[in-house]
Order: structure tokens, then sequence, then C-alpha cells
């Protein structure tokens, strides 16, 4: 007992640092081979963000523009949104619409997705791409046109569509450009996997970004636990003006807010976001995406993905069309099925556990992970919260984990915002350090779900209340307008008199003098303009 | 397996369980308790011992009041913990049932009256001893030691079998264990926690100039390497991040300051000499071990200073005008009482948000506009 609590202590010691962790990397199996090509699956299931789906975030919101038993060719457009800006979906080779179908969700705390299946042919017919002749040339408006045209999300994980983010930049003037390589958590390797074989993409295509927002300067950051990917970088950033930084290993040192405060010292405020501080930042994935899109008007229709864990024999990085099945590719790397007890979509960290194997990779998905209770143990029974305070330690956004539990727990919540629930950006460094155990994100995701509800039942209610409000106003108004109306109800009490041949003969005199008129006005009015005369 | 599917993220955790650092701090104790023991003889284990074993039979009782796992609640170590911590601080050779007295009054009242492990908001071990201490100030400040502890000329030394009959004589006076004529001295003098206003630290001096080595058995000069096994383990605790610089330091630079401020050589039999201050009382003890206990102490970086610069002052003014004899219990006290108010203060500085001081400004300076 004794023996073990030293060797967990001295364990623990390597992993802690401050506004972070740093957990010990397990990158090494997956970059063993190069990026492989995947073979096309028997079919693709491509998800829509549904436009009747009242939940989805705006710029996710796509509609197909393909119909069931439609044939595609490779690179066609296959759903887009309404908006100007969002993000567009292309076919990733040819094939015939099977269906366009609700898909189960993938991961608790998702829904059911409105998804088009493609069924692929052998074929790969594709339509031609018509590439700018000199790219150099094109104005950076045209730049992002091309790249809202490819249907271009950011590919690190949030999924933003990159041109809306471009637009936004420019609007607010932005001056530095980072492109984000750096990878925090523990298993993903796609954009090591990316800088290390493509590096001169990733140069040009930050080149084009910075083009494109206006940015003064750009820089190339990485962590210092790729010496690889570092020289590649270096070779190809010769004679470049983008600039290359080294950050040090931390997780979570890739998030956007953690990475802006890391190379430009500022801070990004609250509720805002990196162009407010006048940056913008791109992912490694992006920047290759743009570059296939501006120099080769390529969509994109594929991205790097990790497959790696315990449960694979041969783990490595895929450049895998988007809507391919997990189990497809799960396959491909040789999947121990006795060792293979559960997979996981994402990093460790901020990944979900998969609940259907046949989910699709999505263009936010950068890694699966198929492993075991012995590599990723269960998590352990909660104790109670001792308030070490090594959480806060952990925490990146510097808020203290230990007090919003409590404030959670006891449900203020007004003391719960002011802790900053808000800004916690549910990287899970506080959990992780938990000596007790406590699944500080679990209670974080269920008390911004509950905020979320009370707010939208409470902005109903004031909704109603208006509506309400405004019901018995037009009430009092009819009341008070029914007095002058009294003169009105004179004459009718003074009319009752009338015969009922008089009325009959006035009704078809109306009538007659319709038809009349109607008759007199070439067809060419429709009746119901006539009717409202 | 099915149950794991819903669990949110992260998926993964670091070592080290809550028991395991409980376990940690006890063994950061031995030091500690091993010099007390060789200058004071079986007392300290005893008292260690018999603290434990009310402690656990106390918990155990509640837990099962309350409906809770007793096994689960007692495995955390942290009643463990409190009993090594509280045998540690009351004299060796007290009486059982004061042992048990503030053992019940520390985990029945002070821990699960407030809710458990993590709930309570004064130290357990701390306040179990000033309980006993208001209530009986007699026994709480003098020592029953075995003969050859007090007395260097003794043949026997006080860690031989004699020594632990007479320790357990004092533990249990009805046991028939003290028949051979064997006596156990009462010595009025400093626990680890009282100052006795300084008696302690004159016959230390006394001690010294009469040439006895540090390690000879004087109970009085046996002070100075308690207090140097106490800093060890709170080293060993801090390189080992089990707990943080903050409020270490800070106490102990509070009452490093305070002593140096009032310092003067005319008056050192009153006031004290710094040290004096750090190494001839429970500075050492109450800096790592006590102030430190996560659970009472403030949490943020800011607010764990100003704790600790709170403790430390008001450990100096209670030492040397207080009326009361302990000084770091109650002024651990005194934090506790302190810590949420702090936490609340002085919290850090969320990311992206203006702090405490940029916020003051903000509202200066739209005052101004307005």
């Amino acid at each position: 007992m004794i023996r073990q609590a030293f060797t967990d202590l001295f364990a623990r010691l390597g992993s802690t640092t401050r506004r972070g962790i740093r957990p010990p990397t397990l990158r090494e199996s997956s970059l063993r081979s190069r990026i492989m090509p995947t073979p096309m699956p028997d079919q693709l299931l491509l998800p829509l963000q549904d436009y009747a789906d009242p939940l989805a975030r705006e710029h996710d919101r796509i509609a197909p523009c393909v119909d069931v038993g439609d044939w595609v060719a490779k690179y066609q457009l296959l759903a887009k949104g309404k908006e100007p800006g969002s993000l567009r979906l292309h076919a990733p080779t040819s094939g015939t619409v099977q269906a366009i179908e609700q898909i189960p969700a993938a991961a608790i705390g998702q829904r059911p997705q409105l998804a088009i299946r493609l069924l692929t042919d052998t074929d790969e017919r594709e339509l031609p791409l018509e590439p700018p002749s000199d790219y150099r040339a094109l104005a950076p408006e045209q730049l992002v046109q091309l790249i809202e045209e490819a249907g271009i999300c950011g590919l690190g994980g949030a999924g933003y569509p990159t041109a809306r983010k471009i637009r936004d930049a420019v609007e607010k003037n932005v001056k530095t450009l980072i492109i984000n390589g750096v990878e925090c958590e523990p298993y993903i390797s796609c954009d090591e996997a990316l800088l290390r074989e493509r590096a001169s993409l990733t140069v040009k295509g930050a080149e084009l970004l910075q083009a494109a927002c206006l940015a003064d300067d750009c820089v190339i950051v990485i962590d210092n636990a790729m010496p690889a990917a570092r020289k590649a970088l270096t070779l190809a950033l010769q004679g470049s003006s983008i600039s290359l930084r080294v950050v040090h290993r931390r997780y979570p040192a890739g998030d956007e807010r953690q990475l802006v405060k890391a190379i430009c010292r500022r801070e990004v405020p609250g509720e805002g976001h990196p162009p407010d501080v006048g940056v913008l930042v791109q992912n490694i994935g992006t920047a290759v995406a743009v570059y296939e899109a501006i120099v080769h008007a390529k969509p994109c229709i594929s991205r790097i993905v990790t497959l790696t864990g315990s449960a694979l024999l041969t783990p490595k990085n895929f450049d895998v069309p988007i809507g391919t099945p997990v189990q497809h590719l799960l396959k491909l790397c040789g999947v121990d099925d006795k060792e293979h007890e559960f997979t996981i979509r994402g990093g460790s960290l901020m990944g979900q556990y998969l609940l259907e194997q046949s989910a699709p990779i999505e263009k936010t998905t950068n890694c699966i992970i198929a492993s075991n209770s012995l590599e990723i143990p269960e998590w352990e029974t909660e104790q109670a919260c001792i308030r070490c305070g090594y959480c806060a330690q952990a925490c990146p956004a510097q808020l203290q984990p230990q007090q919003l539990l409590a404030s959670i727990r006891s449900e203020e919540r007004q003391q719960t915002l002011a802790l900053g629930l808000d800004d916690c950006i549910e990287c899970g460094a506080c959990a992780v350090v938990c000596p007790s155990r406590i699944p500080l994100v679990s209670y974080y995701r269920a008390a911004k779900e509950i905020h979320r509800e009370e707010f939208t039942s409470h902005e109903q209610s004031r909704h109603w209340q208006a509506r309400f409000q405004y019901h018995q106003y037009r009430l009092k108004k009819n009341q008070d307008r029914a007095q002058p109306r009294k003169a009105v109800e004179q004459t009718v009490k003074e009319a009752q008199g009338f015969s009922r041949d008089q009325a009959r003969m006035e009704i078809s005199a109306a009538v007659e003098r319709v038809r009349r008129r109607r008759q007199a006005l070439a067809g060419g009015k429709d009746p119901g303009q006539e009717k409202s005369q | 397996m099915k149950q794991r599917l819903f669990s949110s993220s992260p998926m993964q955790f670091f070592p080290l369980q809550t028991s395991q650092i409980m376990l940690l701090v006890i063994l950061a104790t031995l030091p500690a308790m091993l010099v007390s023991t060789w200058f004071f003889g079986y007392g300290v284990v005893l008292n260690v011992l018999f603290a434990s074993l009310i402690g656990l039979l106390c918990e155990a009782a509640i837990c099962r009041i309350r409906g809770r796992a007793v096994r689960a609640t007692l495995a955390d170590n942290s009643c463990l913990l409190t009993a090594v911590l509280f045998g540690m601080t009351i004299p060796p050779g007290t009486t059982w049932w004061l042992i048990a007295m503030g053992m019940v009054f520390a985990i029945a009242l002070v821990k699960h009256a407030y809710g458990g492990l993590g709930q309570n908001t004064f130290n357990p071990a701390m306040a179990g001893y000033l309980f006993l201490l208001l209530a009986y100030p007699l026994d709480m400040t003098s020592w029953h030691l075995p003969v050859a502890a007090q007395d260097f000329t003794s043949t026997h030394s006080p860690l031989g079998w004699q020594g632990l009959l007479q320790s357990l004589g004092c533990l249990f006076p009805f046991l028939p264990v003290l028949g051979d004529g064997l006596t156990v001295d009462g010595l009025a003098m400093a626990t680890p926690l009282i100052e006795s206003k300084l008696a302690a630290g004159n016959a230390i001096r006394a001690a010294m100039e009469e040439g006895y080595g540090l390690f000879a058995r004087r109970a009085e000069t046996g002070w100075e390497l308690v207090n140097v096994a106490w800093l060890l383990g709170g080293l060993f605790l801090l390189a080992t991040r089990l707990i943080s610089w903050h409020i270490p330091l800070s106490m102990i630079a509070a009452t490093l300051v305070m002593s140096l401020l009032y310092y003067s050589p005319s008056a050192a039999a009153v006031l004290g000499t710094p040290y004096l201050h750090l190494l001839g009382s429970a500075t050492m003890m109450g800096a790592f071990f006590i102030a430190t206990d996560p659970v009472s102490a403030a949490t943020g970086s800011r607010a764990k200073i100003a704790y600790g610069l709170i403790i430390g002052v008001s450990l100096y003014s209670i030492r040397v005008w207080g009326s009361y004899l302990d000084a770091v219990a109650i002024a651990v006290l005194f934090g506790n009482f302190c810590a949420p108010l702090l936490d609340r203060l002085l919290a850090p500085r969320k990311y992206g948000h203006p702090g405490f001081f940029a916020k003051l400004l903000g509202n200066i300076s739209r005052r101004k506009i307005t």
C-alpha cells in the first residue's frame, strides 16, 4: 500500500504543471507509418445539420440539394446552407444517393442527425476541377469565396466554417494569423503526421490564409514534443515570411485562447473570440485544406484521422474520406476483437465514447481510439472533495473548480456564473488531476445544460407574458373603441325594419356588378385581387 | 462497459487518490514522531495509537448512523491523519478518557456534524485539542513523562520496557503496571503547541550552557530537533507537491517578520528571539501540517498567502501579547474562520476577465466620467 502510494506519487509528479497538465504522450505508435490512403468503403454516411433542427447551430445548418436515387459525381455539391458563409458538403466519391435519413446519435450528449447515405461505385468519376490559372493573382475576397465553395471548416475540432471566420477576422482587422500545430491530447497525432509529410503544403496554405485574412504576420506554432515535424517545418519555412514558434508541451496548450496568450501575450476577453484581440487562429489541417481548395480547386472531402489504441494491431494515420464509417477504418488497422472493449471518438481527454461503430468520420473527427480497460482504466468511484486545489492549479481558464463544484451542488446559479462556469472550456484537466476522482466536467455540462434550459424557459415565459400583455392591451383598446361604436349600433337598430326581399335584391345586384366588372377586365388579373377590391 | 459509454470526458486520470495523499502525509509525520519518541518516550506513540483507535471507532459508528459506507469512509485515511496530528499535539501521558473525549469531539462534532470529509469548516485535530485545552487546561499543560525522559542522569532509557510501562500507566491509570514502585513524574511544560511563555527557550539556553549535546535526552533541548523533524516532513510534502508553498512560506515569513520587528536583545526573555519563534515551538508543525489541511484552509494562491499571513501574525500576537497558552491551534482556527471569505475576496483572476485592481480602476474611471 505504501509502496503503491509512492509509485503513484512519483508517476504524478512529472505530469503536473501550472494551468494545465502534462500527460505522457502516446503518439509514437500511430506515427510509425506514413499517412495511408483509405480504400473507399461501400457506403458513406454524410451527416447534415438539418435546417429543420431548431437546436443546430445556425452556421452548421445545411440542407441537401440532391434527391434520393440521384447519381452524384465525385466533388459534386451535396448540401449547402442558406446563409452566405455557411458550410457545404461535397461527394467524396461518385455513387448513388441511397437515402437521406436519420442516423442514431454517435455518442451521449448528441442528437440523432440527418445524413445522406451514399452508395459508392468503383468508377470514381469526378467533376472536372477548374483551378485558377494564377492563384497568386486572386483578390482576398476571391480567396475567401474559394474557401467557402470548398466547404472548409475548422478541422481542429470546433468545425466553425473557415470562410465565416476569415470574414469576421477581416472585419475586425486582425494583425496576426496563428497556424495551430500544437497537439495537446496524448493520443492524437494527425497534425504532427501532416506536418512531417506535408510541411510545404502547410506553409503554402498558411500563406494563402494570411493573404485572405490580410494579417500582417503569420506564426506557425508547434510544441516541443515533435522534433521530426519541427525539422520538416524549418526546411519548408526557408525563404518564407512566416515564423515558427515552439511552445512547451502542455495540455491544453492547443486551445485557441491558450495559444493567443502564449504567442501574443494577450488574453481573449471572456465572451469574445481571438479576432477581438487582433488574432486569427487556424488549424494545420485547415491550412492544408485551404491550399487544396485554392490551388487545385478541390473541395474538402477528406481529412487526416489518427487511428490508435491498444486494440489495434497497426495504429496509423489515415487520409479518410468524410463519411467513412468508423468500423471500416478499424478493420483496416486490424482490430483485435478480444482486446477491443470500447471506441473513443476524439482524444482521450476531450472525446466521447462511441455508441455506434457505424458512426461516420465527420470533418471535425480527428482521432479514433480503440481500447480496453487495461490501457484506459474505468473511472474510479467518486469521493468527497477535500478542496486540495490541484484542480485550480491545473485549470487553464484560471477558474476554481472546487468552488464551482460546491456552488453547482448547492444549485446557486448566480454564484456558479460568477465563478465563471461559462468560461470553462471543458478541457477536463481538473478532473484528470482530481485525487477524489470527481467527474468535474460532467458536473459542468449538467449545470450548463440546466442554465440553458432555465434561460430558454425564462425567455419563453417573458415572450408569452409580453403576448398576454399585448392581448390585454388590445382588449382594452377595443373596449375603448366600443364607445363611439354605439352610434353605429344605433343606426343598425334603426334599420331593423328592412325587408328580406329587398336584401336579396341588393345582394343579387352586387353579385351582378362584380360579374360585370370581371368581364370588363380581360382575364389578365387574378380573381383574388379583384375579390380584395 | 455499458455504464462507461454514458460517462463524460476525460477518460484518463492521474494516479494518486485522496486516501493515498492522506497516507503520505501520515508518513511525513514519522520523523517528528520518531524524534518525539526519542525525547519523550512512548507516550507520543501511545497517544497516536489510542487516538486512532477511538477515531476510527467513532467514525465507523457515525457512518452507520448517517447511512454511509463505513469501509469506504474509514479507508480514506483522513480520520487516521486527524488522530495522528491530535495525538502528537496533546501531551504524552494524557489519560485515556481525555484523548477519547477530544477525538470524539473532533470526529463527531467538528467533522461529521458539518457533513464529513471536505465539509468541515475547522481543522478537526486543532478543534479537538482546543476543546480539551479550554475544558482541562491543567491536564493539557502538564506532561507526564517517564522518569528517564526527565532525568538525563538516569540509567534507564525512556525507550526501555520500564518507560513503556510508565507511559502505559499514564494512559490507563487503572492498569496495575506501575506496581513495582515505578513512578511517573509530572512536569508542567510546553506542549508542542504551547509556548508556556518562552520558559522552554530559557531552559534550552541553560541546558546548552551546561554543555549537553543536542541529542542529550532533555525534554527542553528536544524542541529544536522535533521542529527540525517536522520541517523535514514538511519539505517532503512540499517537494512532492502534496502541499503548495503558499501557506507554509507565508506563515513562516509572517512569524519571522513579526519576531524580527519586535526583537530587542533586552526584551528577548519576554518577546523571544526569531530563532525561538521558528524552532522553539510548534511553528513548523503548524505551518506544514496543520495550516495546510486543505479542507479548512483557503484554496486560491492569493487567498492561501493571505491565510498564511493571518495565521503567522496572529500566532505571534497570541504568543507574545495574548493570555492564552496556546498559539498555533488558536491561530489556525482563526485562519479557518477567515478562509471562506478570503477565497471569495481573493479569488484568482479568470482568464480573459479583468482582475481585482483593474475592476477597481474601471469603477473609479467610470465614476469620473458620469
